[in-house]
């Protein structure tokens, strides 16, 4: 298939159709999956996708759509109802689409190595039976995925991508008798399948390891404010919020808590957050058609831009910033090992089972695949318990960061403690 | 393509090929931009064989004779390399097999104009009526599958699947300034055309809204720990979801849901039944009608627990197999390229006898749990819910809102505390299922009085 004939093809119909302005975007795409149920290898699932997303511009109007039949018909009569559906729409001068990028990103392995898959799949199976037999792992897999995409604007913008990489999952529970853990699951996209035991992959082994431990639990035991410290997993929703309020919907809705905080300090200086656009997993390429180049978010404490993309920052007057896939949290200098030092009672969290915190930043949330901390060791597992406190004031009550750090293929992130959240 | 191209593969113990289509609609206006204006249409075919204790799959995104041809050979092929992982005792998997043309005929789907004017509208009202309002978000969704699916045993089936939502979310300012926002979302059976989008409903539910908006800007912290709740019927039909639900579901049930070993004992309190329903409910027509699964299995109610009494699991073809117990006809796959999983269908409560005025003038000290963003439940049953909307109950009567929280604890622990359950039930089928792949479902439930733990101070 000629995905480059196609998306110009595509253009020049969006043209012909009378729109202004065009954004073609054509991939296909392949997936090998071998699969594990309940410990054993179970499903060999193959998939081919092919998909394209228009999105045209008339007069300010805007509409898109994406569909996965790319045959002509298909295609011109997709181009007739959105040019029919963007003149419906009402008038907004913000919408635009990207002009003037270009790039070519080839990366990672471009063609499938199915026995070192099954041999990935053997290993996992292997140490769950020798090393952490109590464990059930539920589901699992060792993948792999291909893409080959072309992004096409009618401002002259060219952005294509080839890349390609293994995935490793694994999910699953610890039983003993009648009794069981709470779920659990660790994985990750690399571009080098070869370069470890599967165990090794994405603290895949010690979630094995962990779960089995979480078959006996207590609870917390009252009401406390104290210290918690988060694994990657749990920092990870509170990046997640804080980049949700540096971006579109927050800034476009004027309730981001930071809109006007660049440059203030937001959060201790132990906290610097990069993007990581251009990792071994990420192609750099933003959604909305731009050469995503990396920047700092935070800078020991310090805020340092919003991250509007090209419509909302036409909408809110805020520079564009282009972002696409992976961030990194900058290591700290405490080891791991040291992070519960001096905890006289608290958690080592895994997950965090909440819902999304609104731009208050008020959370609480149950926590999941957790230990008790006590007296600066790390004891029995929890459960029924749950930690509360507010995002924003978390960023600001950090007491330190690991030296360590989980990288998933697209982010890394430490282990982090913070003060002052309530338990209960 | 017509399904009578279809033919399931041969020369393997059992196999399926399924043709299935998507389409999807989704419109978002945010404070009076159209934010997102998109469509989207999916479609392909896939083929699944069983052989010698494995599964093979494949999927192309084309519909023709030849890509037929193409995901069969592959998909035996699939099934073949697994040979790799050595010999497998073989499963005899029960072959129930349904046959028929399951469609939905309802109105004209609303077009663009229709939506654009539905969305600038409710703006319009926003700015106009509602004071102090920071933002409004107005999100049309909808989405429909069609399936057309043949299996070596004989099933033969078109199923058409069709729902839609709305959701409209306000936002205002509490008493220091910082934002909070509550979201309204319903949801029914068909297009948006077959939802009531007239102005007098919405500005009725828009001003229900607003109002618990300027409650909650004064909202107070809850108390940390377990409470008294009553859950609002919205809150119990998720509560049936995510804590009971998915614990029940049997690839889980394989996996160590704690469920697996209570078939038989009391989970709940008596006065709790719950059934996720294959497609009717009272003589009507479920939300997510489920005549023939995606394995072509007849679609049977699954009673889950029964006056208080665990009873049943919900099973795929293998999961059955596995566990002795029928086929229940639960599993889905949600688009072209995914293998069937057990899924959900239309999961409820049933309603007891018990007015909702009377629960709560029944409960000292306690809080009215009305409205969550999300909930999540483990294979311990023990779940959560954000809660976005709750009231104190103090005396029997409603008292402050509460500040955004969350409520959890063990589902069999908390449904075994159950002392009323109201005699209304309200369904809904907005959002997704999360579960290696998404899903709609529909969820159903009256109130319910219990002890959960709630997140607080």
């Amino acid at each position: 298939m000629n995905i480059e004939q196609i998306a110009e093809n595509a253009l020049k119909q969006m043209k012909a159709a009378g729109f202004e302005q065009s954004q073609v975007s054509v991939g296909i795409s392949r997936q090998d999956e071998l699969n594990i149920s309940l410990s054993d290898a179970s499903l060999f699932r193959s998939t081919e996708d092919h998909g394209m997303s228009l999105k045209g511009i008339i007069d300010g109007r805007a509409a898109s759509t994406s569909l996965t039949d790319l045959g002509e018909d298909t295609i011109a009569h997709e181009i007739s109802g959105l040019f029919d559906r963007a003149q419906h729409s009402p008038q907004d001068d913000a919408n635009a689409v990207s002009s003037g990028q270009t790039a070519q990103v080839v990366k990672g392995p471009q063609e499938p190595d199915l026995e070192l898959m099954v041999e990935k799949v053997r290993e996992l199976l292997e140490y769950r039976a020798a090393e952490t037999p109590k464990m059930e792992i539920d589901e699992g897999n060792a993948s792999y995925y291909d893409q080959h995409s072309l992004f096409l604007t009618s401002e002259g913008s060219s952005l294509e991508s080839r890349t390609g990489a293994y995935g490793l999952m694994a999910m699953g529970t610890a039983r003993e008798g009648e009794k069981s853990s709470s779920f659990a699951y660790a994985g990750g996209q690399t571009d080098d399948l070869s370069k470890a035991h599967a165990a090794a992959f994405f603290g895949i082994g010690d979630m094995l390891k962990e779960t089995e431990r979480q078959i006996d639990t207590r609870s917390f035991g009252g009401n406390l404010t104290g210290d918690v410290v988060l694994a990657p997993m749990a920092v990870e929703d509170l990046l997640g919020w804080l980049l949700g309020q540096l971006s579109d919907g927050q800034l476009i809705a004027d309730s981001s808590v930071y809109k006007n905080k660049v440059g203030e300090q937001i959060a201790s200086s132990l906290l610097t957050i990069k993007s990581r656009f251009h990792g071994p997993c990420n192609d750099g390429i933003s959604g909305d058609g731009f050469v995503a180049d990396d920047f700092t978010v935070v800078d020991q404490g310090k805020l340092l831009t919003l991250m509007p993309s090209l419509y909302g920052s036409r909408k809110t007057g805020i520079a564009h910033r282009p972002t696409a896939g992976g961030w990194e949290i900058v290591a700290g200098d405490t080891a791991k090992s040291d992070l519960t030092k001096g905890i006289e009672k608290g958690a080592l969290v895994t997950r965090l089972s909440m819902g999304h915190p609104g731009p208050s930043g008020d959370f609480s949330g149950v926590i999941k695949n957790s230990f008790m901390i006590e007296n600066g060791e790390i004891g029995p597992a929890l459960t029924e318990t749950m930690i509360a406190g507010n995002m924003g004031q978390m960023l600001k009550d950090i007491v330190a960061i690991s030296a360590e750090r989980l990288d998933d293929g697209s982010s890394q992130i430490p282990w982090m403690r913070f003060a002052n959240v309530n338990y209960s | 393509m017509t399904s009578s191209m279809l033919a399931a593969p041969t020369g393997v113990e059992y196999s399926e090929i399924r043709q299935h289509d998507l389409r999807k609609s989704r419109m978002v206006m945010i404070d009076g931009n159209l934010v997102a204006n998109m469509q989207n249409s999916e479609g392909g075919v896939s083929a699944r064989v069983f052989d010698k204790g494995y599964w093979g799959f494949a999927s192309v995104p084309t519909q023709t004779a030849l890509s037929i041809d193409q995901v069969t050979r592959r998909a035996v092929d699939n099934v073949q390399a697994m040979s790799r992982f050595g010999e497998k005792s073989s499963l005899a998997i029960p072959l129930d097999a349904q046959i028929g043309e399951f469609g939905f005929n309802g109105k004209t789907p609303l077009s663009q104009q229709e939506k654009v004017d539905l969305v600038e509208a409710l703006n319009a009202l926003c700015k106009r009526k509602y004071k102090g309002l920071k933002s409004s978000t107005f999100i049309l969704h909808d989405e429909a599958h069609n399936k057309s699916l043949k299996t070596s045993n004989g099933a033969d089936v078109l199923n058409t699947i069709r729902r839609a939502a709305v959701y409209m979310v306000m936002t205002v300012e509490d008493d220091r300034g910082e934002p909070i926002e509550l979201m309204e979302a319903f949801s029914g059976k068909g297009s948006l055309a077959e939802l009531d989008l007239s102005m007098d409903v919405l500005e009725g539910k828009l001003d229900r809204l607003y109002e618990h908006l300027q409650a909650k800007r004064h909202a107070v912290p809850a108390r940390g720990g377990l409470q008294t709740v009553v859950l609002a019927p919205e809150l119990a039909g998720m509560l049936a979801h995510e804590a009971m639900g998915h614990p029940c579901e049997a690839d889980l049930v394989l996996g160590g849901s704690v469920t697996g070993n209570m078939v038989g004992k009391p989970v709940a309190s008596e006065l709790v039944t719950m059934i996720d329903f294959a497609h009717t409910y009272k003589g009507e027509e479920c939300m997510i009608p489920v005549y023939a699964d995606d394995e072509g299995s007849p679609g049977e109610d699954a009673v889950l627990i029964e006056n208080g009494i665990m009873r049943h699991f919900m099973t795929s073809r293998e999961t059955a197999a596995r566990l002795g117990i029928p086929s229940t006809g639960n599993a889905r796959a949600y688009t072209f390229n995914d293998e069937p999983l057990v899924r959900m269908r239309n999961t409820a409560i049933l309603p007891g006898k018990d007015k909702l005025e009377e629960m709560i003038a029944g409960v000292e000290e306690g809080y009215y749990l009305m409205k969550s963003g999300n909930g999540q439940a483990d294979s311990t049953s023990e779940f959560m819910f954000g809660i976005d909307l709750a009231y104190e109950i103090k005396n029997g009567k409603l008292g402050n809102a509460i500040k955004d929280t969350t409520v959890s604890g063990t589902a069999i622990n908390m449904l075994r505390t159950v002392d009323a359950v109201s005699d209304d039930m309200v369904w809904e089928c907005n959002g997704y299922c999360g579960k290696k792949q998404p899903m709609i479902v529909s969820s159903g439930g009256p109130a319910l009085r219990g002890k959960a733990h709630l997140g607080g101070e």
